[in-house]
């Protein structure tokens, strides 16, 4: 990744390969009040979190 | 009574929730959110005995509502481009009209709105919890690059960095993503000041952590959970993601549940997931609260956690009863069930994002 102009979030971001995506989720959702809810095709409901926030309702 | 869940029917914890309490014999329902759509809409009739109606569902006294994930706002798409400014604006007042209301009706809201919205402010966690008595990490929340600096220049200390929120890169057309994790930084890795002024972030004393606990909240009620990966990351979520790490039932020291269920008083929230790290010598480390966490991965990792027939107890109970929700918890179904009945698609599967997602950016 060139990381000229980028912020330090995305510099320090985890990667994961589409491979990875696809393995482990299977689905991989991302709803407006959440960061990352995962479910993957054993259906786990893991997920980071942060419901509402200022970008939420 | 019912349970008016402010979710998608088809949220991932909604979903197995609500199964399990309407088989248990409850009644519930679900209020997506906002929307011009028809069940998206909503009535507020003030007068003497003042009436919300969410959709088709009205709220009743001794209700409970839960605040789970609701949607954001939608105004009609065929409104003027002219007006969608405006239109846009006054569904999200008259969505912070009913979720403020909520708690001044005799209903039970789990969270009450207010409190939510305060406690969802890291800043505001961090200095609660330290007046609790929680062991805090040293933070700084900054764009200011000189006091960055300064903070990375601390004697002997490790300083770890993240977002305020969470965030996704796709790169275009393809499936691998980037996710904002927290991860370590020293001083000799900072990049140019104008770098740290592209988006504020949260730097922090890094925890010598050996292991993560992630307590679920429920009333006067805590459960801990400790989180091990083989691999020690400094975050867990994307590891829980790929199966990597096992949850175990774990005491919760007493001074620390104390912490906790006096942040719980004054922050007014009666439920929420908290996230802690352990360290050498045992001592907790606070490092945040997500009053609406996910947690019923938990019991995907640990059968025994039950924490959906927990939470099931929990807001079938009266408000603020100090019963152990494990006296009842065996009148509700297990998440195992649910997901057999899922695997046979004999129950409906949980559904994919409907609006466009300000956590997801894509990149070239």
């Amino acid at each position: 990744m060139n990381t000229d102009n980028r912020v330090l979030g995305r510099v320090g971001a985890r990667e994961l390969s589409e491979q990875e995506v696809d393995a482990v989720q299977g689905a991989f959702i991302v709803r407006h009040t959440t960061t990352l809810c995962f479910i993957d095709k054993k259906q786990q409901l893991v997920s980071g979190d942060q419901s509402i926030g200022e970008c939420g309702p | 009574m019912k349970l008016i869940v402010l979710a998608p029917e088809d949220d991932n914890h909604t979903a197995p929730i609500k199964w399990a309490l309407e088989k248990a014999g409850h009644r519930v329902v679900c209020w997506a959110g906002l929307s011009w759509t028809e069940n998206g809409q909503a009535s507020l009739i003030m007068k003497e005995d003042d009436t919300l109606l969410l959709g088709g569902h009205s709220v009743d006294p001794g209700d409970v509502v839960w605040i789970r994930r609701p949607e954001l706002p939608e105004h009609n798409p065929k409104v003027s481009e002219a007006d969608k400014k405006f239109a846009s604006l006054e569904y999200r007042s008259f969505y912070h009209s009913i979720a403020y209301i909520l708690e001044t009706l005799p209903v039970w809201v789990i969270n009450r709105y207010s409190a939510a919205r305060v406690m969802i402010q890291k800043a505001v966690q961090l200095r609660l919890a330290r007046q609790c008595g929680l062991k805090t990490p040293a933070t700084l929340m900054s764009n200011h690059p000189a006091t960055v600096r300064e903070f990375f220049a601390r004697e002997n200390s490790r300083t770890i960095c993240k977002g305020f929120t969470p965030h996704v890169w796709q790169k275009e057309g393809q499936m691998s993503v980037a996710i904002t994790e927290t991860f370590e930084l020293t001083r000799d890795q900072l990049p140019n000041d104008e770098v740290l002024t592209y988006a504020p972030a949260i730097y922090q004393e890094r925890v010598p952590k050996e292991y993560d606990v992630r307590m679920v909240l429920m009333g006067n009620q805590i459960y801990s959970y400790a989180l091990r990966n083989a691999k020690q990351a400094l975050d867990w979520r994307q590891d829980a993601g790929l199966g990597h790490v096992t949850a175990e039932l774990v005491p919760t020291p007493p001074d620390v549940e104390k912490g906790v269920l006096e942040f719980a008083r004054r922050s007014g929230l009666c439920f929420g997931s908290l996230d802690f790290g352990v360290d050498a010598k045992g001592q907790w480390w606070y490092l945040e609260i997500n009053e609406q966490g996910q947690f019923l991965w938990i019991d995907q990792f640990n059968r025994d956690a039950r924490l959906l027939e927990k939470f099931c107890a929990f807001v079938t109970q009266p408000q603020g009863s100090t019963v152990p929700v494990e006296a009842r918890q065996d009148l509700f179904p297990s998440l195992l069930e649910y997901e057999e009945l899922l695997k046979n698609e004999q129950v409906a599967p949980v559904g994919r994002p409907r609006q466009e997602d300000p956590f997801l950016s894509l990149e070239a």
